[in-house]
């Protein structure tokens, strides 16, 4: 309740800095620092103190890299605190005020970085193929936003914007979360979330996911609909009104715990969508039943191997720039003049989607579309001719061939490299072993895979997808390990050697099969950890229904057709009566005897009963509070605190799901600070045990 | 993995200590580099090479940004560095092992730039000046002045992981009233007096005694013209003891790596039966009011006697209650342990810089001269001595302090040329510097103060304000220059004016030979300092707690002891290191929300519900109502005493809005166990403060 409060909008100041600079850009002596910078917020900022800070921050962190082995994650001046990331050669590097707690600095750097791969792809890709220009746009929007939803309570803890769910009738949230379970049932679609005005109704969604889907809503309302929005609906003339689908991309281990509880798919599958461990032991049993079982985890691999790829090059050929980076669906509109047969038939899947009419298979289609479906370029350059220049680039990258791993890297085993530091062993035992053991299988099992695939109307045509399945299933179990190491894992991975190696040794081969090439095509792309989906939106006035979605889902338009028709009307419905029961902005609430502030930490959504303006209490209170959470996110032993001091006491607990922190408003009588029974703090856990179970936060 | 470095703005080493972990780490890094055979550049060039960009780039930031580096982490904070501008001198410290804090990093920067102050007094206010000492261009002298800095670090390090009292920053005292009273005796009797009357002191005037056993206090007193001395200069005295003579907690620490610095050995010898039960006729001092005249000399009133047993059923261990359980006692036979017979050698008296009030002023850094005179291992004897020259030190601080000023107000801008001369602070300080001069002599003082006043003072062309800046920068740099020519140059341990030798044997001789009957006692007392012997069943759910009265900087608590050989009340072994490094972690975190503002702090960590009271008194003992206390930036100097006298300064915050009374501050830490329900936990601590301050108000004597 306590999100996008307007107040917040005219004052960023805890926000100073954001900057992205491109190391690879300043070489030389005479390499000036500017050409690094490939965005600085407040982009107001002078060039010189651009300069500055890019140049002395960059320094610093490579003489602490040096120093320490691993790079510094924060830099605290006395008025200032950057949190930094080394992606390869780049570096994100957000500057907020010191009074923000260094967790909170940290999350939203990384929350920013996840936007930014969620709809851009790896960085290296994007800015290779989008003009500084636009992605700036991008991330003025991004940051436009962020900077307007954030309350105070939010910044510290970097939760979702939520809907207050105390005001909703829990019949509304009931009703949403059946839509998007609905919607689950759907072919292709994974899980989604139900966004009112900019605030979330109800989701399915991990919570880092959930934060780039919200962000997206915003970006679009403000950015899109007026110019944008016609573009689309031209194209995609088929695509239901008010639907949008754009490919997005996802962390390994966010499309993992996507994948790993699936909904019911209602359409027959000889396999049902495995979890891992199934998976995993397919893989064991034999390829045949091993590459049915992973068939469908397949087709996204692939895709999300081949665009990164293709943007470089796509690029290269034509020069052309899209107009904007999450839309390269159009832009990149007939741009593959040489697709190979086998690409071609892959693109008429998509091409598929984007023309809207087709609804079935259209396999010869693929001549003709070559000039209109950017997804053939991606595909494209992972062909033959693709591979080759791509891959040698990620080589001198990593400076250190080595010759002894065989050939082709699987995607899966590269992402294992990403989370273990002892990556060559696990390369050459997850990696390179099973796929030796699988290879005999690849020829067998390919009609099956086709088979599969059709009758799954998922239309994955073609051996390509079926080697990938292969090595999809190669990475699994290391999926589980990748899942544990959190978030971080995918930034990490991206510096890791090992996987260029992969790519790199997999290019000398030289003569492989071009299947084979194309999974050296992908090597680079899972280098960033990087998975594509599609994700669907569908709005309905202030209700924004989004479903992430498996890639075939753009070139399904009966799926398609199938989750608006199953949402729209209860949609529609949801949102008259959310219009109902939520009035707008309340007048600011009652005279408050407390103030509290409670954390989902598993959906990370907050719930709080501050006012939007912070009386100097309540500014105690988040003082407080902003302390007390750095600690309770330190250390997880600890679970219960009081802290006084002589105008304020705040009590806070908390346990692995939650947090909770209450303040007693009344004007304590002053006490002397030695310890006395009658002193108000102490009483404080009983309060807020009391007072909050109204509010449904039980302490007990 | 931990290194600490002083450097100047161009990345020029002044000052470095590294760990092993950290030596080794730059021999991996350099050793590679290098061809086979190249001699490796010295560690100090390998440091320099290695941080010259961050020193570098916090120096372009303060200059363009007018900010500076404070802290860098790297991932889950394997790596910590801390950085922190002392005048022009940047000082770092980083640890790579993750066994310190930002908090205990900076706090060892705060603590080693007092140490420099104690050593070179107010030659560390001049850039220049200090640089020379700490970098001595001589390589003989550099690396002693080096070594010993190091061996300091270290000692500080070990005493803060070990001690009670340095973890809070308080001096510890060992309380038994009885032997106080003969130890202050003979202190006054036969040091103090003797030294003062004996005609061969040179000029020098002993102003304090104090008896440490260990890194306690034992005794303390200070002759009658003496001013009082600091909590932080009688801490850091204790540090210094401690490094000229480790004792065994320190060295014990070390024993799986022998102690770098101290190739002493260790014996252990038990001994039998050496204090016999207290109760055998060693008829305590009454303590009815004795008005003994013959002590009509300051000094601190020792160990809190608990006045018999009106405290309820709180036991002190002390001269008159036999220790009622036995196996306390065996147990300390058991684990006493003494060092070799023989007694150390004395080291050469060291010149020293404290705090003192100076003819009714008040002057930091008043030199002193340090006699620490060894009467048996573990227990040893300072003796604190000031020159004649010391009112010179007032006259120096007093025209530095004023130039210090002035240069502030020219920086500001806000006075130049005309106003300048008219200024009551520039007029008078014009006079003391005329006299000064007048006085002193000195071709280069007097020149410089010339070229100043034609710039300041000339009517016809007032100087700008950068030229005045600079002029008053070369006469800061003349005075400092007089104050280390007179206190440092001429420096007891540099063939300055010291006591005699045989002086000082004798006084040394004469301790011996009043403690020889209690030697062993307090050997075995330092280690098991029981207060409350009884507190565990008074407070059940009480594990251990350490009360501090802020005012007098003395700290109480149970001996907490985990090493293999000394126990304590929570036995020994991994309990007890378990429970302190649960303590340690309490004293942390209270001081970072003390820093924060918050005066009270409880929370209930794993089995543990820690708890965290300041407050303020009266002289009565009235409590007085909290006030809100200072919030400080996360760079701000910590909140101790070592490095920046928190207290005194908050002591003197809290004193503006009572100026009628004295106020006194008291923390309480409590460890109880976490089923300790909040109010049981408040109503003990509450009590438990009550006992131990009724215990430290009777009087002594």
């Amino acid at each position: 309740m306590a999100a996008s409060s307007s107040a917040e909008t005219k004052s960023a100041s805890w926000w100073n800095y954001f900057f992205l600079y491109d190391g690879s850009k300043v070489k030389e002596e005479g390499d000036p620092t500017r050409a690094g910078i490939c965005y600085f917020y407040p982009s107001q900022t002078l060039l010189d103190q651009q300069e500055l800070l890019c140049g002395q921050i960059a320094g610093v962190v490579h003489c602490i890299s040096d120093i320490s082995g691993s790079p510094p994650t924060l830099i605290r001046l006395r008025k200032l605190k950057f949190a930094v990331k080394v992606d390869g050669d780049y570096l994100w590097v957000l500057g907020c005020t010191v009074e923000l707690p260094d967790v909170s600095c940290t999350r939203f750097l990384d929350q920013l970085i996840g936007f930014f791969h969620f709809y851009n792809g790896p960085v290296s890709l994007a800015y290779k193929s989008c003009s500084r220009e636009e992605l700036s746009t991008e991330w003025d929007t991004f940051i436009e936003q962020i900077l307007k939803n954030t309350s105070d309570l939010h910044k510290i803890f970097n939760s979702l914007w939520n809907l207050d769910q105390t005001k909703v009738e829990p019949l509304l949230l009931l009703k949403a979360a059946l839509i998007l379970q609905t919607c689950q049932r759907s072919p292709h679609i994974l899980a989604g979330c139900i966004l009112y005005q900019g605030l979330i109704v109800s989701t399915q969604l991990p919570p880092s996911l959930t934060a780039k889907v919200l962000l997206r809503r915003a970006a679009l309302r403000d950015q899109r609909t007026p110019a944008g929005g016609e573009a689309l609906q031209d194209r995609g003339a088929a695509l239901p009104l008010n639907v949008q689908i754009i490919p997005v991309f996802l962390s390994e281990e966010e499309a993992v715990s996507l994948r790993e509880f699936p909904g019911e798919p209602i359409t027959s599958s000889p396999a049902p969508p495995a979890r891992l461990q199934e998976r995993a032991s397919a893989l064991k049993e034999g390829a045949t039943r091993h590459v049915e079982s992973t068939a469908w985890t397949v087709a996204t691999t692939l895709e999300s191997t081949s665009p990164d790829v293709a943007w470089p090059n796509g690029r290269g050929e034509n020069g052309h720039v899209s107009d904007h980076p999450a839309e390269l669906l159009d832009t990149a509109w007939g741009r593959a003049p040489g697709l190979s047969h086998s690409l071609g038939e892959q693109a008429a899947l998509f091409r598929e989607t984007e023309d809207l009419d087709l609804s079935e298979i259209h396999i010869p289609q693929d001549q003709e579309m070559g000039t209109s479906s950017d997804y053939f370029a991606f595909q494209c350059v992972c062909a033959p001719e693709g591979g080759g220049p791509h891959c040698k680039e990620s080589v001198s990258d990593s400076g250190n061939p080595d010759p002894r791993l065989p050939e082709t890297v699987p995607v899966g085993t590269a992402i294992s490299g990403l989370f273990s530091p002892s990556a060559p062993e696990m390369l050459s035992q997850n990696g390179a072993l099973e796929q030796c053991k699988d290879l005999p299988g690849d020829s067998s099992a390919a009609p099956i895979s086709r088979e599969d695939c059709l009758s799954r109307r998922t239309s994955w045509p073609l051996s390509s997808p079926r080697l990938e399945s292969r090595q999809t299933g190669a990475e699994l179990p290391v999926g589980d390990q990748g899942m544990e190491q959190g978030v971080d894992g995918v930034h990490e991975s991206c510096s890791a050697p090992h996987l260029e190696r992969g790519s790199g040794s997999a290019d000398s081969q030289g003569t492989r099969p071009p299947a084979d090439r194309t999974d050296c095509g992908s090597t680079p792309a899972s280098r960033t950890g990087l998975v594509r989906m599609n994700l669907y939106t569908h709005s309905v006035k202030g209700l924004v229904l989004s479903l992430l979605a498996e890639e075939p889902l753009l070139g399904d338009s009966a799926a398609v057709e199938e989750v608006y028709h199953s949402s729209l009307a209860s949609l529609n419905g949801l949102e008259v009566h959310l219009k109902e029961t939520l009035p707008g902005d309340e007048a600011a609430s009652t005279s408050r005897t407390y103030s509290f502030a409670h954390l989902d930490r598993i959906q990370n959504v907050l719930m709080a009963n501050l006012p939007q303006v912070a009386t100097p209490q309540d500014r105690r209170f988040l003082q407080a509070v902003s302390l007390l959470h750095s600690d309770f996110a330190q250390l997880p032993a600890l679970y219960e605190m009081t802290v006084r001091n002589a105008s304020a006491a705040v009590y806070a607990c908390c346990n692995p799901a939650q947090e909770t922190y209450f303040q007693q408003l009344a004007a304590a009588a002053r006490s002397s600070g030695f310890p006395s029974p009658q002193d108000s703090a102490f009483s404080l856990p009983g309060r807020a045990r009391q007072k909050l179970l109204k509010h449904g936060v039980n302490l007990l | 993995m931990k290194c600490v470095l002083v450097a100047t703005e161009g990345a020029e080493v002044l000052f470095y200590w590294m760990d092993e972990e950290f030596e080794e780490s730059l021999r991996l890094k350099f050793g590679q580099s290098e061809n086979e055979g190249e001699e490796l550049p010295a560690l100090e060039d390998q440091l320099s090479t290695l941080l010259a960009p961050v020193v570098i780039s916090s120096m372009t930031m303060l200059e363009e940004l007018s900010d500076m580096y404070t802290c860098f982490s790297t991932e889950n904070g394997n790596y910590l560095y801390v950085l922190h501008l002392f005048g022009e001198c940047l000082f770092i410290a980083i640890n790579g092992d993750r066994t310190e804090g930002e908090g205990e990093l900076r706090r060892k920067l705060c603590v080693l730039k007092y140490l420099c102050e104690v050593h070179f007094g107010l030659v560390t206010v001049d850039g220049q000046l200090i640089r020379k000492e700490l970098r001595p261009p001589d390589l003989e002298q550099r690396t002693r002045v080096w070594e010993q800095f190091q061996s300091l670090l270290r000692t500080y390090g070990c005493l803060r992981e070990q001690e009670q009292s340095f973890a809070v920053e308080a001096v510890e005292r060992l309380i038994h009233p009885q032997l106080c009273e003969l130890c202050i005796e003979a202190l006054e009797q036969n040091v103090i007096q003797a030294v003062n009357s004996s005609r061969e002191r040179a000029g020098e005037e002993a102003l304090h005694a104090l008896l440490l056993v260990h890194s306690k206090l034992l005794a303390f007193y200070s002759s009658h013209g003496a001013s009082s001395l600091r909590p932080a200069d009688l801490l850091a005295l204790i540090l210094l003891v401690q490094d000229l003579y480790p004792s065994e907690s320190t060295a014990e620490d070390d024993d799986t790596q022998p102690s770098p610095w101290r190739g002493r050995s260790s014996q252990n010898i038990p001994v039998q039966q050496a204090w016999s039960p207290r109760s055998a006729g060693r008829a305590r001092r009454s303590s009815a009011g004795e008005t003994d005249s013959s002590l009509p000399e300051e000094y601190f009133t020792p160990a809190p006697s608990p006045g018999d047993q009106s405290s309820g059923s709180t036991i002190w261990l002390d001269g008159d209650t036999p220790p009622t359980d036995t196996p306390q006692v065996q147990m300390a036979e058991d684990t006493l342990q003494t060092l070799l017979p023989c007694c150390p050698v004395p080291s050469s008296p060291r010149r020293i810089f404290l705090d003192a009030s100076v003819k009714d002023s008040y002057c930091p850094m008043v030199p002193h001269t340090m006699y620490c005179l060894p009467l048996w291992p573990g227990i040893n004897m300072v003796l604190l001595t000031k020159s004649p020259s010391t009112p010179l030190a007032l006259v120096l601080y007093q025209l530095l302090d004023g130039f210090s000023l002035l240069e502030k107000k020219l920086k500001e801008g806000q006075e130049a040329g005309s106003t300048l001369r008219s200024h009551p602070l520039v007029g008078d300080l014009r006079q003391r510097m005329d006299k000064f001069v007048k006085n002193r002599g000195g071709q280069e003082i007097q020149s410089t103060w010339l070229e100043f006043k034609t710039k300041a003072f000339s009517r016809s062309e007032p100087a700008s304000c950068w030229e005045l800046l600079q002029a008053c920068g070369k006469v800061k740099r003349q005075l400092c220059a007089i104050y280390r020519l007179s206190f440092l140059t001429v420096a007891p341990g540099r063939g300055g004016p010291q006591l005699p030798r045989h002086l000082q044997e004798q006084v040394q001789t004469l301790m011996q030979e009043k403690l020889m009957d209690w030697k062993d006692f307090l050997l075995v007392k330092s280690r098991r300092n029981v207060t409350m012997v009884s507190y565990l069943e008074d407070f059940p759910g009480l594990v251990h707690f350490i009360y501090v009265d802020r005012t007098t900087g003395q700290m109480v608590a149970p001996s907490l002891s985990s090493s293999e050989r000394t126990s304590s009340e929570l036995g020994k072994g991994p309990l007890a290191a378990f429970i302190r490094t649960k303590v340690w972690s309490l004293i942390r975190r209270a001081r970072r929300y003390l820093q924060k503002g918050y005066t009270t702090l409880l929370f209930r960590e794993g089995d543990f519900h820690c708890s965290y009271f300041l407050w303020f008194e009266n002289e009565m003992g009235h409590k007085l109502q909290i006030m809100e206390v200072p919030v400080l930036s996360d760079d701000s100097a910590p909140v101790g005493v070592l490095g920046g006298d928190y207290y005194r300064k908050l002591l003197r915050y809290y004193s503006k809005g009572h100026p009628a009374e004295a106020v006194k501050c008291y923390e309480l830490l409590a460890l109880h166990l976490s089923v300790i329900p909040t109010d049981l936990l408040v109503q003990q601590a509450s009590e438990l403060a009550r006992r131990l301050w009724e215990a430290s108000r009777v009087p002594l004597l």
